[in-house]
């Protein structure tokens, strides 16, 4: 039981990365920078709940926060850089450089 | 009722990263966030549950809104990277297997009084070139914004 919970969030984080590689458009890695975290924080309360480890609860308040931040700056940055170059995917910004 | 809502929540991600337009996206990774509170709840972790479902998915949802606002209501076509798929499933692969490798080590050193263990030696041993992969690539990734941002100075 403990050890499919823990698969579940290893395919979560694939999928995350998954989506932070392939790098299609800023809205969907944001989603995948928190697919990446919220696996982590699944990690932090499985090995909670099953191992005892309690102090990981508290780890797990602090990723969410950090998350949470990250999305807000992340998608600041993404205003900007449309506001800027007119684009909305990281692709686009790399041949708006060469102009 | 955990392995439901888990398998809830990956197909709830994946529609997220397979839907073409965004308002559906954002509402199926909403709803992969929320179902992953009620997760929480039912692991008795009744408070990062709540926490999770009121602050962590009501803060993105506005911030993904703000999102749409920008990108339209249909993501921009991009061409599918299959080999990065590939990447991931490999990565999946070999993190589940280095689990399952170590996981009897892992209940072992739960089972242990805290005390007597000492955390870093028994339990990420295993795991420093792993560590060490990611170092380098944050570091091969701060070379290259930086070098990114040297180029956009000088022009």
């Amino acid at each position: 039981m403990f050890e499919i919970e823990i698969l579940f969030a290893f395919g979560l984080f694939s999928l995350g990365l998954y989506g932070v590689s392939s790098g299609r458009d800023f809205l969907r890695i944001f989603f995948s920078l928190e697919m990446l975290l919220n696996a982590v924080i699944m990690l932090l309360a499985i090995s909670a709940h099953y191992l005892g480890f309690a102090q990981n609860i508290a780890l797990a308040y602090m990723v969410m926060i950090l998350a949470t931040l990250e999305a807000a700056v992340g998608l600041l940055i993404f205003a900007a850089a449309n506001k800027i170059a007119k684009v909305v995917s990281p692709d686009e910004l790399e041949g708006a450089k060469d102009e | 009722m955990n392995i439901i809502l888990l398998s809830i929540v990956i197909l709830l991600a994946i529609g997220s990263l397979v839907i073409k337009k965004s308002v559906p996206a954002i509402i199926s990774f909403i709803l992969m966030m929320f179902v992953l509170g009620l997760y929480y709840i039912n692991l008795d972790a009744k408070m990062l549950g709540l926490f999770q479902i009121f602050i962590y998915t009501g803060g993105i949802m506005v911030l993904m809104l703000f999102g749409v606002t920008i990108i339209g209501l249909e993501f921009p076509h991009a061409k599918s990277k299959p080999l990065n798929a590939i990447g991931a499933f490999v990565f999946f692969i070999l993190i589940s297997l280095l689990f399952l490798r170590g996981v009897d080590t892992l209940k072992l050193v739960a089972n242990k009084n805290i005390e007597d263990v000492n955390l870093f030696s028994s339990a990420f041993s295993d795991y420093v070139i792993i560590f060490a992969l990611i170092a380098s690539s944050l570091l091969y990734a701060t070379v290259k914004m930086s070098s990114t941002l040297k180029a956009k100075r000088s022009r």
